[in-house]
């Protein structure tokens, strides 16, 4: 009876104790959707490209440690995370309150966030960039000037955003009393506005605006002002890690900073988005 | 709707899209052969004197026939592996990943599902022979084994057939759930084409058609299964 009790204790440490021992990250696993471009997606022939596979790739050089991207459904994606089948997402996932508290994050790669974009032949047309991005997160003096600049070219006139967007709380929260908001169930709906000069600039993503103004439909739009991201844009894109292996999300984050210092990560975002969608460093 | 997109080779998705489908059919064919199995076991139980035994098909058929299939795939992938490795890690001190098989584990519980239907089909059939016939066999002398494939099997083929198809084309469909574990079958294949050409109508309208060849194909063979196993059977 006492060796039986012996044996079931000793069993149950065991499985309470778990590795004990800290993990040599030589190698990993890293999943991406595959279905999502231009950030991950495959060619014609099933090849994982993109910009994601292209920056992990990148990252790991960078970490020094071998690496095998994997495809994973998104809809599985942080369930077979958590259960080891890889030890990194790297999909386009944005970093919000909701997944942190099953995961953790790298820092963010990716900005997110938007930008406010005018007819090219409209008198604010040209209004001067100081600060090409800014992060709502901690505003600093100069990207502050930037919020300023826009509240002044943007005063008495009438903007557009599609309602129930981060882009609306930009516009309710930052821009100041005297510039109208007008909200639009769609952004093709606030596109052919803008066209028609029902509202002087509309503020949409990045990600939106970048091609559309690439097209036949866009060609007469232009942006102005920085690009804004973090605060109420959200935190950006980052790599979603097990909260356990800390260690792995730390050294992603030493990775991707060095990225965005060194213009390495603008570069392969303007190859594959048409601009430098990355945060700052 | 630009279909040299749908090519063959590394330059289209007709190739990537024609392998997910066969793999759809592998699937469905596995488990659905699994599902038959399972029926068959449960059914007999449910037949048979023994009430633990009923208890247990009963248990069986209520709860997989009560959830929905895609929970049965989460509970047996992330469950499953879950445990699996909390077993390996605290008895045998094995901490690495135990990586289940794909297309196993998708077979398995696309299969469990199907059981669950077909045991409620087949106990159906069964019960739809007469007993009159049993009954005269015995009574003509002939041994148990020969009255179940003599009398019993034909007859309740005949029977079960009809819900057995619609059995087969719900296995088919369900398919399409497990491409949530990663397994690349029809869907998967359709949502990475889409996702990564922009053109999601090309790819789903590819998938429903796939879908539908291999549901009316089957569904061919189920109707000529039906005809053989009524020949002799007078239909007016």
């Amino acid at each position: 009876m006492k060796t039986k009790l012996t044996i079931v204790a000793a069993l149950a440490a065991a499985v309470l104790a778990g590795p004990a021992v800290a993990k040599d990250y030589k190698s990993i696993t890293i999943a991406t959707e595959g279905a999502y471009k231009p950030w991950n997606f495959k060619d014609a022939s099933g090849k994982l490209v993109g910009f994601e596979i292209d920056f992990a790739e990148e990252l790991c050089k960078r970490m020094g440690i071998k690496c095998k991207i994997v495809e994973q459904a998104w809809d599985g994606i942080i369930p077979s995370l958590k259960a080891g089948k890889y030890d990194a997402i790297i999909a386009g996932m944005s970093i919000t309150e909701k997944r942190k508290k099953v995961i953790t994050f790298s820092r963010d790669y990716l900005a997110g966030g938007g930008s406010f974009a005018v007819m090219k032949s409209s008198p604010i047309a040209g209004l001067k960039v100081m600060v090409s991005k800014v992060n709502l997160k901690d505003i600093s003096a100069a990207e502050q000037g930037e919020i300023d600049a826009l509240n002044k070219a943007l005063a008495g006139k009438t903007i557009g955003v599609q309602t129930a967007t981060t882009h609306e709380n930009f516009v309710r929260k930052y821009l100041s009393k005297d510039i109208k908001i007008r909200t639009y169930d769609t952004q093709e709906n606030l596109d052919l506005d803008l066209e028609a000069g029902r509202v002087d600039a509309a503020l949409a993503s990045m990600n939106y605006w970048v091609p559309l103004l690439k097209t036949d439909k866009g060609k007469d739009f232009s942006l102005l002002g920085p690009h804004l991201s973090g605060g109420v844009f959200g935190d950006g894109t980052g790599s979603g890690i097990r909260k356990e292996d800390q260690k792995l999300a730390d050294m992603m984050s030493k990775a991707i900073t060095s990225t965005l210092k060194d213009g390495s990560c603008a570069t392969m975002a303007t190859k594959w988005f048409g601009y430098d969608a990355c945060s700052q460093p | 709707m630009d279909l040299t997109i749908l090519g063959w080779g590394d330059t289209g998705w007709g190739d990537e899209m024609f392998y997910g489908a066969l793999m759809t059919l592998a699937v469905a064919a596995c488990a659905y052969a699994l599902g038959i199995a399972i029926g068959t076991g449960f059914a007999a139980m449910k037949l048979s004197g023994s009430v633990s035994l009923r208890v247990v098909a009963d248990l069986y058929t209520t709860v997989v026939r009560g959830i929905p299939e895609l929970l049965i795939i989460y509970l047996v992938f992330f469950g499953g592996g879950s445990v699996l490795r909390w077993v390996a890690k605290g008895i045998f001190g094995y901490g690495e990943f135990i990586d289940l098989p794909l297309f196993v584990t998708g077979m398995v519980c696309i299969g469990v599902s199907a059981g669950a239907y077909a045991t409620e089909v087949i106990r159906g059939a069964v019960l739809a022979v007469p007993v009159g016939q049993i009954e005269a066999a015995r009574a003509i002398g002939m041994s148990k084994s020969k009255r179940f494939w003599r009398i019993l099997v034909p007859q309740v083929a005949r029977y079960a057939l009809p819900g057995l198809g619609n059995v087969w084309q719900l296995t088919l469909k369900e398919t399409s759930l497990i491409s949530v574990i990663g397994l690349v079958e029809i869907m998967r294949q359709a949502t990475v084409g889409a996702g990564s050409t922009k053109e999601p109508f090309t790819f789903y309208i590819t998938a429903f058609v796939l879908y539908l060849c291999l549901a009316s194909l089957s569904n061919r063979g189920f109707i000529r299964a039906e005809v053989w196993a009524n020949r002799g059977v007078r239909t007016t």
